[in-house]
């Protein structure tokens, strides 16, 4: 955290370097929301692309409203349902292609997963609405907590909770049989 | 169907292990077009004026205040890139300049051009008086151990309580040998293209108490003196000089009235935040570096650390010197000694009379910053004041306090 704010001082002050820095450290867990909030994963790069050379024009008159994770975080998760609706890719046909995981990139824990199983939690994921699945991704995912994601999406943090609340059950009924008690 | 926990364990596998692709040549296009987007917005962004204190004081007016700094950030609490032996060809220059207690100094800095009325003290050990006159109004000055500076734009006096422009050490013999002990500075030779006239250029740098900085300084041979000065806010000397002094004259005696300035009545007056530069802040920022001030108060953490730092200096204890203040680590040994310890000096400093109650608050990245008053007791029998600037920190549930450096000049108090 006090890295963070030491960053973010010297962003402030134009330090090319900072900029460096903050990519560095959180490019890998933004690839995951935009993987996870994308349609179309081939627009991950885009999305990172886009969100880091917005925020590298706030140089100079950034304010940080609480953790720089979750501020990069958001704006991922904004930028990537600006795409999604713009690309309107939620036709199914192409769907399986776009979620297709290339070859050898599979994590073990997904290994371990049968592909029937991965295949309904894409499916599922992206018929959640927008709303409900950012928030999913914003905790499960980044570890944001309720009260943050509320305050950066400038919501009540009941409402963040209800939407985390219903996407869980609609992916329950989604998966219905495939989960172990 | 099992429990929503069982959901949100397997959702959680599978977002933490989603595949992502993005290579080398991935980043390095968000990296280029980022740091392109970055680098014109900082170029935007120089152009207009806000009206905040932090603005005003980098602004062009205010830049002429930083060219009164001039050589007495050197010996402020100086920092030098450092200066080679060479600095041998400065001795006839610097016993030909200590009989002038007053300088005047005329140059240009981005956005207009400045004069500088600089004299000093009785003994001639430092500055007292200092004027800065910027060719659109701006006026920088000090004045009963204070300095101001007016800001013609926003009719207001900025002010603070401690001597933040002059010199530390007075042109003459000491300063002489505090050059020659830093090291790796340079000495040019060579003529005056205009004037065909013999000269030495004195190149150097240092990150002092004031932020990176760097000079030029041209002595005349045939006249042993400075004659012009270029000086810079970073290290490397690159982009336009912060202020160039291309005439420098000096005095013997100056009247009282050079020094008077005259702002208009209904001028409003502010008081300057405490700051510390930009440089500082990541040099300050080793956890490692410090004293622990678990469980104090700002005042008592204050009182231990600078405490601490004068007992290193007493005892001429250079590990807990750069211990307790981080930024000596930019300075020789050789040079430390000279500077701070003066082993076999009589200013030099024997006993600790008094630490003061904390008179200034400000706050850096780091955290809380504020100015202590010390009265110590020199060994000619001198008593001397000196505020000094503690920087709070909290590295997780550790509380620890390192020093940043002084602030203003010292003065001589009757004790």
């Amino acid at each position: 955290m006090l890295e963070d704010k030491v960053l973010m001082w010297r962003f402030n002050r134009g330090d090319p370097a900072a900029l460096c820095r903050i990519y560095e450290k959180y490019r890998a867990p933004l690839l995951k929301v935009a993987a996870a909030l994308l349609n179309d994963r081939s627009g991950v790069e885009d999305v990172l692309h886009d969100v880091f050379v917005d925020f590298a024009q706030t140089t100079g008159q950034f304010r940080l409203k609480g953790s720089l994770k979750g501020f990069l975080s958001i704006c991922v998760a904004n930028r990537a349902r600006d795409r999604n609706r713009t690309m309107q890719r939620r036709c199914s046909t192409t769907l399986d292609e776009a979620m297709s995981h290339p070859a050898g990139t599979v994590g073990p824990e997904h290994r371990a997963m049968s592909h029937e199983l991965i295949a309904k939690l894409d499916a599922a994921m992206t018929e959640l609405p927008d709303e409900q699945r950012e928030i999913i991704v914003l905790h499960l995912q980044s570890r944001l907590p309720f009260r943050e994601i509320a305050e950066l999406k400038e919501m009540s943090i009941n409402t963040a909770m209800s939407r985390y609340r219903y996407g869980l059950e609609k992916i329950r009924s989604a998966l219905d049989g495939e989960l172990e008690p | 169907m099992s429990e929503i926990r069982d959901t949100e364990r397997l959702l959680q596998a599978y977002l933490e292990h989603l595949p992502t692709r993005q290579g080398a040549e991935g980043d390095a296009k968000v990296l280029a077009d980022a740091l392109t987007a970055m680098q014109r917005t900082k170029q935007q962004a120089a152009q207009p004026g806000r009206i905040l204190w932090r603005t005003i004081m980098t602004s062009k007016a205010s830049k002429l205040t930083a060219a009164a700094i001039v050589v007495g950030a050197v010996l402020f609490f100086a920092f030098f890139g450092g200066f080679t032996q060479s600095a041998w060809a400065l001795e006839d220059a610097i016993e030909a300049m200590k009989n002038f207690p007053a300088v005047y100094m005329v140059g240009a800095f981005p956005g207009g051009t400045a004069e500088i009325w600089i004299r000093a003290n009785k003994t001639k050990t430092q500055s007292t008086d200092v004027v800065v006159r910027g060719s659109h109004g701006a006026i920088t000055w000090t004045r009963d151990g204070s300095t101001y500076h007016y800001e013609p734009s926003q009719n207001t006096v900025y002010f603070e309580h401690a001597l933040t422009i002059g010199m530390a050490q007075w042109l003459g013999p000491e300063l002489l040998e505090m050059l020659s002990t830093a090291e790796n500075a340079k000495i040019v030779r060579g003529k005056d293209p205009a004037t065909g006239r013999d000269r030495i250029m004195l190149l150097c740098s240092l990150i002092d108490v004031h932020g990176a900085q760097s000079w030029v300084i041209e002595f005349d041979v045939a006249s042993k003196l400075p004659v012009a000065m270029k000086q810079w806010q970073n290290l490397d000397r690159s982009g336009p000089p912060s202020f160039d002094a291309f005439k420098i004259v000096y005095y013997e005696d100056l009247p009282d009235d050079v020094f008077d300035v005259h702002v208009p009545g209904d001028a409003k007056h502010v008081e300057k935040p405490l700051q510390i530069p930009d440089e500082a802040v990541g040099i300050m920022s080793n956890p490692q570096d410090g004293i622990s001030v678990e469980g104090m108060t700002q005042q008592e953490a204050a009182e231990k650390t600078v405490r601490a730092l004068y007992l290193a200096v007493i005892d001429q204890d250079m590990n807990t010197l750069k211990n307790i203040s981080p930024l000596c680590r930019n300075w020789g040994d050789e040079f430390l000694r000279k500077i701070i310890f003066k082993p076999d000096k009589d200013d030099r400093i024997v006993e600790i009379l008094e630490i003061g109650q904390i008179s200034k608050t400000g706050r850096s990245a780091l955290g809380p910053i504020a100015t202590v008053p010390v009265v110590v007791k020199l060994k000619n029998g001198k008593k001397a004041e000196q505020q000094m600037i503690v920087q709070f920190r909290q590295f997780g549930d550790t509380a620890s306090c390192v020093v940043h450096g002084p602030y203003g000049l010292p003065r001589e108090i009757d004790y």
